[in-house]
């Protein structure tokens, strides 16, 4: 990252798969994301009422707490985030995707993500921070 | 004011208030009050006859807290008709449905076994990869091989990388070719890739 | 302490164990606690038949809630119990958990009804005492609301030294001078018994937190401590002992777990709550 960005964007890579989150880790760890994980959506939680995030990305099918789940609740006043948000999910079907915007994501995607893809829409999403100054400081 | 002692003479252990039979824990099963039909459910540990009532509400069910308890009383049971009963809703519309089924069924080892292979044969490929997570999971001796068979056999990438995940916490050099393999079969998913390439190291020592 | 070496984890033996030792109790080991875990496993692997790691592990994940798990458990976790461990959980119930039980429960004039603290599982009592010393001795409001407090716990053989309620040098060692002389006397051979005053306003019970209809007994608490114990348990009793505190539990109470535990790993009833001191967990008021 230049100087022109004192600080990296953090990212919560949510899985519940060691290897996808290790994948995206690899991923956005080499394009200069401070990136963390949790292995559920309520890890997920969790970690975010500790250090608001950036970005996050989320998977759909996890134990105790699943990724619609998981956006609801940091969505809602238990976390109250207005960063971005992108699923990602090995579910295709019709209505997957309306489910996820409804939860409160941004962007929903398919697996499996290209590398590349995953990087450019993280770069894009965190690239104006400006709602973070708006709500997420304050808390 | 300050630190008081609980009112009533302390009761003896064994003399505990009689709960609500189970005849009365069924009926609340439909109680319009959320927190009473979590108190059935919950309640209902121990009383077989409640099995196929509480199975029929799992699929229809609309609170996650009460979903919860009742997964918690039906997987204590581990039989195959509870097992089968929850396999039907992997391939559940409904997030939340199908992964709390799935966590259920993964502590059932002695009745998971019997709905393995038609789950392993479903055609959405959704549900095998939920097999796969429920096997990563599941305390049984042979789990590691059907992860095996599942890496060698099936036709889908996702499902091929849920198995390689779930199996790779217990893998030894001996599945070094059999993750080569699935490389091969699936060169263009870059996810696939990585994930061998990181495993083989660890797996044959070499940094 | 030269053989700590002898079973040589590599790091990939490392990571594999650590998300082992993760997923079964939701405990994580960053890389910075490896001299620690390399020690502790070396100890259960010189106790066990096996002679290397890779012999271990395998028989720890194929026994997997054997007794091979709770030693190794017991190695990592910190067993002992003694006054006012983990204070900045009591910290958090003064300062912030308190006065929003009572802000809840209509104001200090108004509440109906003691506050109601459990101490679940409660062992020998020290837990249950240090709550009563630190509300004694610094909650403003102790003196105009009334406070019960409960310990249970399984084993009968702590519940009879809880009730009797001596200790020796090392359990108390962290209670300030003044509180000591105020609320302990010495009873000989470097032991020290709570006063009668404090023994008599706790009230213990024995219960299994498994048992469905035994826990049913316990209704609307405020605030429960259930610190390092469902770490021990598998996975379905942990969601049952999970599922039975809620039931204790007033809507809108609170719960707080050891330190290392989080519930992200047992069940999703809860909802958490970030406090200026940590992780505490709330039933949520929505349903009645």
């Amino acid at each position: 990252m230049t100087s022109d960005t004192p600080t990296r964007a953090r990212v919560l890579v949510v899985d519940d798969a060691a290897t996808v989150r290790m994948y995206h880790n690899s991923l956005l760890g080499e394009a200069g994301f401070e990136v963390s994980e949790a292995a559920n959506g309520l890890e997920a939680v969790e970690a975010a009422l500790g250090t608001p995030f950036d970005l996050y990305v989320v998977d759909v099918n996890m134990p105790k707490m699943n990724g619609y789940a998981c956006v609801e609740a940091l969505r809602s006043e238990t976390v109250g985030t207005a960063a971005p948000i992108v699923m990602i999910s090995t579910e295709d079907r019709p209505g997957d995707a309306d489910r996820a915007y409804r939860a409160g994501a941004n962007l929903y995607l398919v697996k499996p993500v290209a590398g590349d893809r995953l990087v450019r829409v993280a770069t894009m999403l965190t690239a104006d921070r400006s709602w973070a100054a708006e709500k997420d400081v304050a808390a | 004011m300050g630190l008081v002692r609980k009112q009533a003479p302390q009761e003896p252990e064994e003399a505990l208030p009689e709960g609500p039979s189970a005849e009365i824990l069924l009926s609340r099963l439909d109680d319009p009050d959320p927190d009473r039909r979590r108190e059935s459910a919950l309640g209902l540990v121990g009383a077989p006859e409640a099995v196929p009532a509480m199975l029929a509400r799992v699929g229809v069910e609309e609170d996650p807290r009460v979903l919860e308890s009742m997964l918690t009383t039906l997987a204590a049971y581990d039989t195959e008709d509870v097992a089968g009963g929850l396999a039907v809703h992997l391939a559940s519309d409904e997030a939340g449905l199908r992964t709390a089924v799935a966590a259920a069924l993964a502590t059932m080892p002695r009745s998971f076994p019997a709905v393995l292979p038609s789950l392993l044969a479903a055609p959405d490929h959704d549900v095998r990869v939920m097999t796969a997570m429920i096997l990563a999971d599941l305390q049984h001796p042979e789990a590691h091989t059907w992860l095996v068979r599942m890496i060698c056999q099936d036709p889908h990438p996702n499902v091929v990388t849920g198995a390689i995940d779930a199996l790779l916490p217990s893998a030894t050099t001996d599945d070094v070719q059999l993750l080569l393999d699935a490389r091969e079969r699936f060169p263009d998913d870059p996810f696939l890739r990585f994930t061998v390439n990181a495993a083989l190291p660890r797996l044959t020592g070499t940094p | 302490m030269a053989s700590t070496a002898a079973t040589g984890l590599s790091d990939g033996d490392f990571i594999r164990f650590a998300e082992y030792f993760y997923k079964r109790t939701g405990i994580h080991f960053a890389a910075g606690k490896r001299y620690f875990v390399d020690k502790r496993i070396d100890t259960c692997i010189r106790n066990s038949p096996y002679d290397t790691f890779a012999a271990w592990f395998a028989a720890l994940r194929t026994s997997d809630q054997g007794p091979m798990l709770q030693e190794l458990i017991n190695q990592l976790t910190v067993n002992e119990t003694y006054f006012l461990r983990e204070d900045y959980q009591f910290d958090a119930m003064l300062s912030t958990v308190l006065p929003n039980v009572l802000a809840a429960r209509g104001g200090v004039g108004r509440i109906v009804g003691p506050v109601k603290i459990l101490s679940l599982p409660c062992s020998t009592g020290e837990e249950p005492y240090s709550i009563a010393l630190r509300l004694l001795e610094e909650w403003d409001q102790i003196d105009h609301v009334d406070v019960e407090i409960h310990g249970a716990d399984i084993d009968s053989e702590v519940l009879a030294k809880a009730a009797h309620a001596s200790y020796g040098e090392r359990s108390v060692q962290r209670v300030p001078k003044a509180w000591m002389n105020k609320y302990f006397a010495a009873v000989g051979a470097g032991r020290y018994q709570v006063d009668e005053g404090i023994r008599s306003a706790v009230t213990l019970h024995k219960v299994n937190i498994c048992d469905t209809a035994a826990m049913r007994s316990f209704r609307d608490f405020d605030i429960v401590f259930c610190r390092n114990v469902l770490i021990y348990f598998d996975e379905l009793s942990s969601r049952r002992a999970a599922e039975n505190l809620y039931g204790a539990m007033r809507p809108g109470g609170y719960l707080f777990l050891g330190h290392s535990e989080s519930m992200s790993r047992i069940s999703p009833i809860f909802t958490p709550t970030r406090l200026p001191e940590g992780l505490v967990y709330q039933r949520p008021t929505g349903a009645k």
